[in-house]
């Protein structure tokens, strides 16, 4: 063991100091049950502690040194500097988070029951105590496990209704310091009901604020979720999310996930195929000019007859990073799973870098499993096609970096989402290519 | 006299340090089709490359004249404002970029490097339309992403479509027959020939003759090896198809 190592491990970080001096505080401290969650989601935590390289899970990823030296605890922003959501004109349920807290709930719909997690307590539904903490809190994610034991905000969401529509709008108010806030967000998706979720992660500034957010998402049987997350904060900002989601038989997840922001994004996602015919089809789009983005996976095929479709696209400017990891699990008697997953990255630069890691661990005959990874620069081909049609160089360049990343959106959303979506990945994509040539 | 569209002299052209084009001399007037033909490897499709200004096609002696103008120090881009168009052998698949979007893109980015004024999406859409329906080229096929998918005659209907859209004066068709059955041959043959004008050029670069047959040419030059070996009429191709390249190698 390293001298650092020795420190490490004698000398409590950040975390499980804000832990051992605020735990009394937090939100729902007394309730028995959400206690106990709350101190294994700790003593997961601190078996990895803040992730270094030396966690094999984190080997692209070190987040410990791109932690500030002090990170104070967030506090609740009263007035945020904008409350306006990257999808503001899609119509839906609109929860408000500023620094991690839950700020408003606007134009609540029927068939969406919400719960604000900083007010928990005895009185708290039993659908919440029942799922909240359950996932993303293991020591597999250990940034999620954080969330939930030092959680001060977050919002569980129930949907009974075919379709709902939810907005998680997450602002980052600015000039505040260097802060961490721990959500979470627990959404239950009854059987049979069906939730379009529009997350936006979005800020000016330049504090070094870490964003820790942990994310469930219980889908009942047959119950569907449409997820669309854009990630676009300031280029100074540090942001982990942990997703842990469970499907019921025949429950589906879609979800298309967008990079475009921070110092360090880091989206780490479990997702468990727990019953029959579950499916999950997974994109992600991850713009990199700075920073770091990483998306790490794990799909767990426990049942027989699940789907999984992974496509990850990423564009790579500047000294940008992008990192894919992806495992798929096929458990034994998950016969008849069927999983594909597929890397792409472009890297514009001669320092831009690109981690791919893509990991089969089958345990189930009869099962089709397939993942491919691509990593290159722009191809000659095309833009001589292209230039010689009149259309002048660096022009070409930004039409094939953006045919590249319609490829994975083009046909997975709609055109409002689009539109939306579009307008973020324009200017990033636009200062990447210019910058390049 | 007619213009003189495209002179090509004593062009000598190296790619990967090897010596590929080795000296050849060409002129085509305005209003004139002319075929090169040659043996797999005897330069046809650097020259078609070379003429559209591709990177890594180095020019070590010699020159090229479009419309009187050197052109060698040309971008691809600038070349294809100026009027020349090149119809690859291998149009580029490519996935996210919407046909009919691209076609606007391209044409527009001409229109604006000639100093004219650009088309909207509406005028665009009416030009591209009526030429489309002359090659059987349905809407469907303009909104599906950029040669992504397309059959091989899909491709190639869709090169002579950009040909009609963007109006070259001089035109450069690199084996534009390949991977056509009979039925699409003829019709990118006639959406050509429909295309032939006084104040246009072509170039047809082609293996075989079977092409000839529905784009007659003026003048029909062998390439082989990199130089050209034989020039003549319209029969040269026939010559050529009925005795192969061997014969006229031992001729010249």
């Amino acid at each position: 063991m390293t001298a650092l190592a020795i420190r490490q491990a004698l000398e409590p970080d950040l975390f499980q100091e804000d832990f051992a001096a605020h735990a009394a505080a937090l939100p729902g401290a007394g309730l028995a049950w959400l206690d106990k969650r709350r101190a294994e989601a700790m003593a997961a935590f601190a078996s990895t502690g803040v992730p270094t390289r030396r966690v094999e899970a984190w080997k692209y990823t070190d987040l410990s040194a791109a932690l500030a030296e002090t990170l104070a605890p967030a506090v609740r922003v009263r007035e945020p500097e904008s409350t306006a959501g990257a999808f503001a004109e899609i119509p839906g349920t609109r929860l408000v988070f500023a620094g991690g807290f839950l700020h408003t709930v606007q134009d609540p719909e029927a068939g969406i029951d919400t719960v604000d997690l900083s007010t928990i307590n005895s009185n708290t539904p039993g659908w919440v105590r029942d799922h909240l903490g359950v996932l993303a809190a293991g020591p597999e994610q250990p940034l999620g496990a954080a969330s939930l034991a030092l959680m001060r905000s977050g919002a569980a969401i129930r949907v009974r209704a075919a379709n709902a529509a939810l907005h998680l709008d997450f602002v980052n108010p600015f000039r505040r310091g260097d802060f961490v806030s721990h959500s979470r967000v627990l959404i239950v998706i009854e059987e049979g009901a069906a939730l379009r979720l529009m997350e936006s992660h979005t800020g000016e500034g330049t504090d070094q604020t870490l964003a820790n957010i942990g994310m469930e998402f219980v889908l009942m049987p047959g119950a569907k979720l449409e997820h669309v997350r854009l990630q676009a904060e300031a280029p100074a900002v540090r942001h982990i999310t942990s997703i842990g989601a469970r499907l019921g038989r025949g429950a589906e997840y879609r979800a298309l996930y967008a990079a475009l922001g921070a110092h360090l994004s880091r989206l780490d996602i479990r997702i468990r195929l727990e019953g029959e015919g579950a499916q999950a089809n997974l994109r992600n789009v991850a713009a990199p000019r700075s920073g770091i983005a990483d998306i790490t996976t794990v799909m767990d095929h426990a049942s027989p007859h699940t789907t999984s479709r992974q496509l990850f696209k990423s564009v790579v400017g500047g000294t940008g990073r992008s990192v894919n990891q992806g495992r798929v699990l096929v458990r034994e008697g998950a016969v008849k799973s069927d999983s594909h997953q597929l890397f792409r990255s472009l890297l514009l630069s001669p320092r831009a870098e690109c981690d791919a890691k893509p990991e089969l661990e089958i345990f189930a005959d009869d099962v089709i499993c397939g993942h491919g990874t691509a990593i290159g620069a722009l191809d000659d081909n095309a833009l001589f096609y292209l230039r010689s049609r009149g259309i002048p160089e660096p022009e070409a360049k930004d039409l094939l970096i953006r045919a590249f990343m319609e490829d994975a959106i083009g046909d997975f959303v709609d055109p409002a989402v689009h539109g939306a979506l579009w307008r973020r990945l324009d200017g990033a994509l636009t200062a990447m290519g210019r910058t390049e040539t | 006299m007619s213009e003189m569209m495209l002179e090509i002299d004593d062009l000598h052209v190296t790619v990967d340090g090897k010596e590929i084009l080795k000296g050849i001399t060409l002129s085509i007037p305005a209003g004139e089709v002319h075929a090169v033909m040659g043996p797999n490897g005897s330069g046809k499709s650097t020259l078609s490359y070379t003429l559209a200004g591709r990177e890594g096609y180095e020019i070590t002696r010699g020159r090229i004249l479009y419309r009187g103008e050197d052109l060698t120090q040309l971008a691809p881009e600038e070349r294809a404002a100026k009027g020349m168009f090149l119809a690859l052998q291998y149009p580029v698949e490519i996935p996210g970029v919407v046909t009919m979007t691209f076609l606007k893109t391209a044409l527009n980015a001409q229109r604006r490097a000639r100093g004219e004024p650009e088309l909207d999406a509406l005028k665009v859409l009416k030009l591209v339309r009526v030429k489309a329906k002359a090659l059987n080229i349905g809407e469907d096929m303009l909104k599906r992403a950029l040669n992504a998918g397309f059959s091989g005659g899909e491709k190639k209907r869709l090169e002579i479509l950009q040909m009609a859209v963007f109006e070259p004066k001089m035109a450069i068709l690199d084996e534009t027959d390949s991977g056509l059955d009979i039925d699409a041959l003829k019709l990118v043959a006639e959406g050509v020939n429909a295309l032939r004008a006084p104040d246009r050029a072509m170039l047809v670069i082609t293996h075989y003759q079977r092409l000839l047959s529905h784009i007659v040419p003026d003048r029909v030059h062998v390439l082989t090896k990199g130089r050209i070996v034989k020039s003549g009429g319209a029969d040269l191709a026939l010559e050529l198809e009925a005795g192969g390249y061997e014969r006229i190698l031992e001729d010249a």
